[in-house]
């Protein structure tokens, strides 16, 4: 077994552990610090494919924006424990058995017989200057300028989305108005007022 | 290719003997007798007064949303950055209409009062 | 490098679609609450503009761009039109809908369009990767605009259960399409097809099949990955569901012509049985349990999944004449559809949804017109001739026979018999009942003049169903 492919049954094998762990353990946070574990993890695989670009944005993205969010939300959410899991163990022996069986004809068809090295011959490694960035982008931008710039309205419209599900402005809420704080004078504020000296009596 | 990540491979290594052996050190040297009180949360000397989750506003979270939407966009400058010289007038043009649609998103979300703060 | 600029010619009618759609949200946050009619003008008249641009770009010829991921044939260009047609029809209905419950706002609007733009682009699709982009494009406009209506819990639960549910078949459509990716080396649709036929059926393309496969069904609504349809279809407002019962079906349709004839076409053998199955079960579930409905929403629904049962018996014939069977039934659906969730806004009103099935009762005596103008779509639903429904039923069933399944055809008979008992219960419940109200029955007369419309068009077209065949077949090249 070669050095990569040891490293491969490794991250693998910590990926599909801690992506058990994500559905098995009781507290939500350590749920999401398991999928933390999980991304990286899948960016280790990305990167062993040479696949540098994916590996690090996934990195970048999702265990640096997307997984603070979700953390954020786990642990500030009202949520109850106790009924989150309710149901777990009535539907664990049907969810099972679909799973296991999903799982084996899986294997039986992607398995080493059909899917293996031998039959589909992994591509030659790449040469240590290789940029799969430089790659991603010539195609990124001018080939796929289609799909690309389809990317740009689906998150258009996750953020018109985004907007129209939670904004609900309340009336009579005050603003800070910058621009108004800005250009005020000392006249709109001070009113001078002269009063007459009055002498002790 | 792969050779050039293997320090962040032995950083990884490191990483976790270091981390893990800090956690295992105190672990196994450190008293501890825990007691009930002991292992309560501690808020000033008081007894807790309610569960730290509690309602949240969702405003908090479309201030996230909108965060990831544009650092997924960002992610997209990084191989237009690198290529920007071979990929010619069109690619630049590509970008400026991904940012342009980006931007009437950005108008939008500023127009409606998302960045504002109550 | 060789890259070719692409004919921005062939996409004018995206463009001008997103072109306006970023305008009118633009535009909507300068505009006061009493002048909003001004975005809902504006939206018709992106449609009616796109239906122009599309009908002006229609040519017999069949043309590429974008290095091959964009298409624009005649089934493109129908189908196009079909949706402008239906998604227009849909926010006439809607309008007075959404004023009385307050969800008369540009967001409604803008994102409906956005879900036009992501059926257009999936319709005009050659590559996997732009039917994935058009697909959550449309998704996620749908999801939002289920979620719309705030302060509602079914909508919300609707919602709920719709993006889960959406997001696992996106992204059981996905792996499919890495597999699919993964052995043939390419995105494009031609060079798909092209790689798949010189493979064969090897076990993996297989394998990439069933996964797409189950993507699909779940859009179609195909049992048994239908189970989100009734929930969403009553969760939501009735406006937002005659939206995504409607307009989407097509952009389905297009999905499954594109994925299975023009990419995967050498495993016809495969995928027919599989659609053979999603079409037996559609068919028997749908009708089946339909007839246990008491709410309108939802028996609608459980036919939707009935109907989209034939619409799949079109295309697993394999042949021309089966996939235009299949393109008829589908922009037919699309007709009744309309009608039927029409019908739902027509007797709604503030406050009053009209979502149950005795609500219906004894409509004869309080409008004889609107109770006709019901059965007719009910009749052309149950498939009685000489409505259109009939037409699409007939068309369906003479692609089978000529694919020497006669015996698919019967059950697709029997079950449709079964499905006729809960469509002329209603009509029992109009003509023979007595009315749970006696207030006249005054709906609005835009509404009424739509519905009135579209229900005396399931009857027209159905005396003169050639045209639209002969259009339908035309775009299958035939």
């Amino acid at each position: 077994m070669s050095f990569e492919q040891i490293l491969f049954y490794l991250f693998s094998g910590v990926l599909v552990l801690s992506a058990g762990a994500v559905i098995t353990v009781r507290n939500p946070v350590h749920a999401a610090m398991f999928l933390v574990l999980c991304f990286v993890t899948t960016s280790a695989l990305w990167l062993l494919l040479e696949a540098e670009f994916l590996a690090i944005t996934l990195v970048l993205v999702y265990v640096g924006a997307v997984m603070v969010l979700f953390l954020f939300v786990v642990m500030m959410l009202d949520i109850n424990l106790a009924r989150m899991r309710e149901g777990f163990a009535r539907y664990l022996p049907i969810g099972g058995i679909v799973a296991a069986t999903a799982v084996g004809i899986m294997g039986l068809a992607v398995g080493r017989i059909n899917f293996g090295l031998d039959v589909w011959p992994a591509p030659p490694a790449r040469a240590a200057d290789y940029s799969n960035t430089r790659e991603l982008g010539e195609q990124l931008y001018t080939t796929y300028v289609y799909p690309f710039e389809i990317a740009s309205v689906v998150l258009l419209v996750a953020i018109v989305a985004a907007i129209a599900l939670t904004l609900r402005t309340r009336p009579g809420t005050r603003y800070q108005k910058i621009e108004e704080q800005v250009v005020v004078k000392k006249s709109d504020r001070l009113r001078v007022v002269q009063l007459e000296s009055e002498g002790r009596k | 290719m792969l050779e050039n990540y293997l320090p962040i491979l032995i950083f990884i290594g490191i990483g976790l003997v270091v981390g893990g052996g800090m956690i295992a050190a105190g672990f196994l040297l450190g008293p501890h007798k825990p007691d009930s009180e002991k292992l309560t949360s501690y808020e000033c000397g008081f007894d807790a007064f309610e569960d730290a989750r509690m309602k949240f506003d969702v405003r908090y979270y479309l201030v996230a949303i909108l965060f990831i939407i544009f650092d997924l966009e960002i992610a997209f400058l990084f191989p237009w950055a690198v290529v920007l010289r071979d990929i010619g007038m069109f690619g630049f043009l590509a970008m400026v209409m991904f940012l342009g649609i980006l931007v009437i998103g950005f108008i939008y979300e500023w127009k409606k009062g998302a960045l504002q703060w109550e | 490098m060789n890259f070719e600029i692409p004919n921005f010619m062939l996409a004018m009618p995206e463009i001008f679609v997103l072109g306006m759609a970023c305008f009118i949200l633009i535009l909507d946050l300068f505009l006061s609450e009493r002048s909003r009619v001004v975005t809902y003008l504006l939206t018709q008249a992106t449609l009616v503009g796109a239906f122009l641009l599309s009908l002006g770009l229609y040519s017999s010829a069949r043309e590429l761009t974008f290095s091959d991921s964009f298409v624009l044939d005649p089934m493109a260009s129908v189908l196009k039109l079909a949706v402008y047609a239906a998604v227009f029809m849909v926010l006439l209905y809607s309008r007075r809908y959404l004023r009385e419950r307050g969800m008369f706002r540009g967001e409604f609007f803008v994102l409906g369009l956005f879900g036009v733009l992501g059926m257009m682009v999936m319709i005009s699709a050659h590559s996997l990767l732009t039917i994935y982009m058009g697909l959550e494009l449309l998704s996620l406009s749908m999801y939002a605009m289920v979620a719309m209506q705030r302060d509602s819990r079914v909508a919300a639960e609707a919602a709920m259960k719709y993006f889960i549910l959406g997001a696992m078949a996106s992204a059981m459509l996905l792996y499919g399409m890495s597999m699919i990716y993964g052995v043939t080396g390419s995105l494009e649709l031609g060079e798909v097809s092209a790689a798949v036929a010189g493979q064969g059926s090897q076990l993996i393309l297989i394998f990439g099949l069933v996964f797409l496969m189950v993507g699909v069904a779940f859009k179609l609504g195909a049992v048994p990955f239908h189970m989100w349809v009734p929930d969403v279809y009553h969760g939501a407002s009735t406006a937002v569901t005659l939206y995504i019962s409607t307009a989407p079906k097509l952009a389905a349709f297009a999905m499954l012509m594109r994925l299975l004839v023009d990419g995967l076409g050498a495993l016809q053998p495969q995928w027919h049985d599989i659609l053979l199955l999603l079409a037996i079960l559609s068919l028997g579930i749908g009708n089946v349990v339909a007839i246990a409905q008491t709410n309108i929403k939802r028996m609608l629904a459980y036919s939707g999944i009935s109907h989209v049962g034939f619409l799949l018996l079109g295309v697993l014939s394999g042949s021309p004449e089966g996939y235009a069977a299949g393109m008829f039934y589908a922009i037919v659906y699309v007709l009744m559809g309309l009608g039927g969730f029409g019908m739902v806004i027509l007797m709604s009103r503030a406050g009053f949804e009209a979502d149950q099935l005795e609500d219906y009762k004894g409509l004869n005596e309080r409008s004889p017109w609107f109770a006709l103008m019901m059965m007719f779509l009910m009749f052309s639903m149950a498939g009685v001739p000489p409505f259109i429904g009939f037409w699409a039923k007939l068309s369906v069933l003479q692609a089978v026979v000529d694919a020497n399944m006669v015996w698919l055809a019967a059950v697709a008979v029997l079950f449709s018999v079964i499905g006729a008992f809960y469509y002329l219960r209603l009509i029992k419940l109009m003509y023979f009942d007595g009315p749970l109200e006696l207030s006249p029955f005054r709906p609005s007369p835009d509404v009424a003049l739509l519905f009135s419309v579209n229900a005396l068009a399931v009857l027209l077209i159905g005396l003169f169903p050639s045209s639209l065949m002969a259009i339908c077949r035309q775009a299958m090249g035939l």
